[in-house]
């Protein structure tokens, strides 16, 4: 039981994953945005705060030059020096924002922001009263020291990293939880077929054998026909045990490899399914070359098994079955019904029927993939509504 | 005679010479306390930019008044307010030569260093 349960919360189907990937991305992304937006308010605000540190110390400045400039304006016709500051650097322009004199080492000014940053200096814009030496603005530089910068990213960084971590653990949690009731439902299903499947053993095979025996000389045409058709049922039942079987028993043993006819092998599966394929009047058109796999014959078997009679069991009456196989690869196609584009990626799933109306556990396709994946044999879908599926194996 | 009419010809061509703002405003204003270049700062202190002096003092020598000012109370009650120059003896384009080169020969921007 607890192999069982392990089992299933360790293979995470393909629609599963999806869903939380999905879920998951849109999660992150929103979480990132928030945390970023917040970033972005804690910086601008310690700009700000910053910047107002520095005005009451460039306002005294300017105050202090304007005292200067006043005397300078005063007895201009007795010196014509501009009053300077080891303090910081200044300018001063008029009321047509030509420059009067300038000392700046940024040239470039606004004069509209009372205070700004620029290429690593601040600028304080003092607008005068009384225009000394017909300057309206007054422009205070000095150097702006941004190690606060320093500071400021990395505690964006170390609690943005933090709170990113903390917010996808709790994503994970949440996705964990929503996940939780498919969980649930699918180790149901798993006890249950677990449990099926050793009651069915025993009457399959008095069935089987029973056809087996049956003298069909002394049977008249009628009986013949039925028997007929008890076998075809009970062939049905046997690959669909087989696959359960395969499932719950044997997945996990060691694969026993051997060389491998696949010719020989396929020539014995489509024999083996030739009377339930003339039922649905379908016709196998076979072109094969010998070739030799190592491989576990159980395995192979449900792979050819489980495609071969999706090949029928999704086929039209009448339609054909094609079976190529070369050197490197292996070719399965039918006319039947067809997959919607949309759901090849998830035919492979546990539990996922692609047609509603056939009926099966949707385990036969699972089974394939998992033993494909085993030998790193590749497999690709081709479908079209209404005219067939195919299915292409290459190794 | 010859000597007359050299001392003539040196008296016209040094009046030629001399530019319109020499001869309209600074013979005028030689005998005032306070200097052109005084009344330029005090124009510069209150409407800055060269636009606005140069429309300013053109407004005011037209119409001068003791609002208008930008002399002290204390100068413009000893001196009284200065009497408009009319248009026959200054036209309006030679008035605003001469403001040209009132600014040219005080503006700050040359000389502050
Ligand atoms: C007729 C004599 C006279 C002439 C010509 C004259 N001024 Fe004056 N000016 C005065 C006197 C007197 C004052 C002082 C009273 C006053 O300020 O109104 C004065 C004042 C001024 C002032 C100060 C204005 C103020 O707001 O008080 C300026 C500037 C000035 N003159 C410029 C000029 C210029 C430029 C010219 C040449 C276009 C000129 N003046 C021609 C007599 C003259």
């Amino acid at each position: 039981m607890l192999v069982l349960k392990n089992r299933v919360t360790n293979s995470i189907l393909n629609s599963e994953r999806k869903s939380l990937l999905r879920f998951l991305t849109l999660y992150i992304l929103m979480s990132t945005v928030v945390i970023l937006l917040l970033s972005i308010f804690y910086y601008q605000y310690q700009d700000k705060l910053n910047l107002a540190n520095h005005r009451t110390q460039l306002s005294t400045y300017a105050h202090d030059l304007i005292r200067r400039l006043k005397r300078t304006h005063h007895f201009f016709d007795q010196s014509q020096i501009y009053p300077r500051d080891n303090r910081f650097k200044s300018a001063i322009y008029d009321m047509e924002y030509i420059n009067i004199f300038s000392i700046l080492d940024e040239k470039k000014v606004y004069f509209h922001k009372e205070i700004y940053r620029i290429n690593s200096k601040i600028h304080f814009v003092k607008v005068l009263d009384n225009y000394y030496l017909g300057a309206k603005y007054l422009i205070i530089e000095v150097d702006d020291i941004d190690d606060w910068i320093d500071e400021v990213i990395k505690n964006i960084i170390l609690y943005g990293v933090v709170a990113l971590l903390l917010l996808a653990l709790f994503g994970l949690y949440l996705s964990r939880l929503f996940l939780k009731p498919m969980r649930d439902y699918l180790m149901l299903l798993d006890t249950f077929i677990k449990d099926t499947t050793h009651e069915l053993n025993t009457p399959l095979s008095a069935i089987l054998a029973n056809i087996e025996m049956m003298d069909r000389e002394v049977m008249v045409e009628k009986n013949i026909k039925k028997l007929h058709r008890i076998n075809i049922a009970a062939k049905t039942v046997s690959t669909i045990y087989n696959d359960l079987t395969y499932l719950v028993l044997k997945r996990e043993n060691a694969s026993y490899n051997i060389d491998i006819n696949m010719q020989d092998i396929i020539y014995d599966r489509v024999e083996y399914f030739d009377i339930l394929a003339s039922s649905k009047k379908i016709e196998f058109r076979i072109d094969l070359e010998p070739i030799i796999l190592y491989i576990d014959k159980e395995k192979i078997t449900r792979v050819i098994d489980n495609l071969i009679s999706n090949a029928i069991k999704y086929n039209k009456r009448g339609g054909f079955i094609d079976i190529i196989l070369r050197d490197k690869y292996l070719v399965i196609s039918d006319s039947g019904i067809g997959i919607e584009e949309s759901k090849i990626p998830y035919i492979f799933d546990r539990y996922m029927r692609f047609n509603q109306s056939e009926g099966g556990f949707g385990i036969g396709l699972s089974i394939v993939k998992d033993i494909l994946n085993e030998y790193h044999i590749s497999i690709d879908v081709e479908s079209q509504i209404n005219i067939g599926t195919k299915m292409v194996l290459r190794w | 005679m010859v000597k007359k009419v050299v001392i003539f010809i040196i008296i016209l061509s040094n009046l030629y010479s001399q530019d319109i703002y020499q001869k309209s405003c600074v013979e005028c204003h030689k005998s005032l306390p306070a200097s052109l270049q005084r009344m330029f700062m005090n124009y510069l202190l209150v409407y800055s930019g060269e636009e606005n002096v140069k429309v300013g003092l053109f407004h005011y020598i037209r119409y001068p008044h003791k609002d208008t000012s930008v002399m002290s109370k204390l100068f413009i009650e000893t001196i009284g307010v200065k009497r408009p120059i009319p248009r026959h003896k200054l036209s309006d384009k030679d008035l605003k030569e001469a403001i040209d080169i009132y600014w040219e020969k005080y503006k700050v921007f040359d000389k502050i260093r």
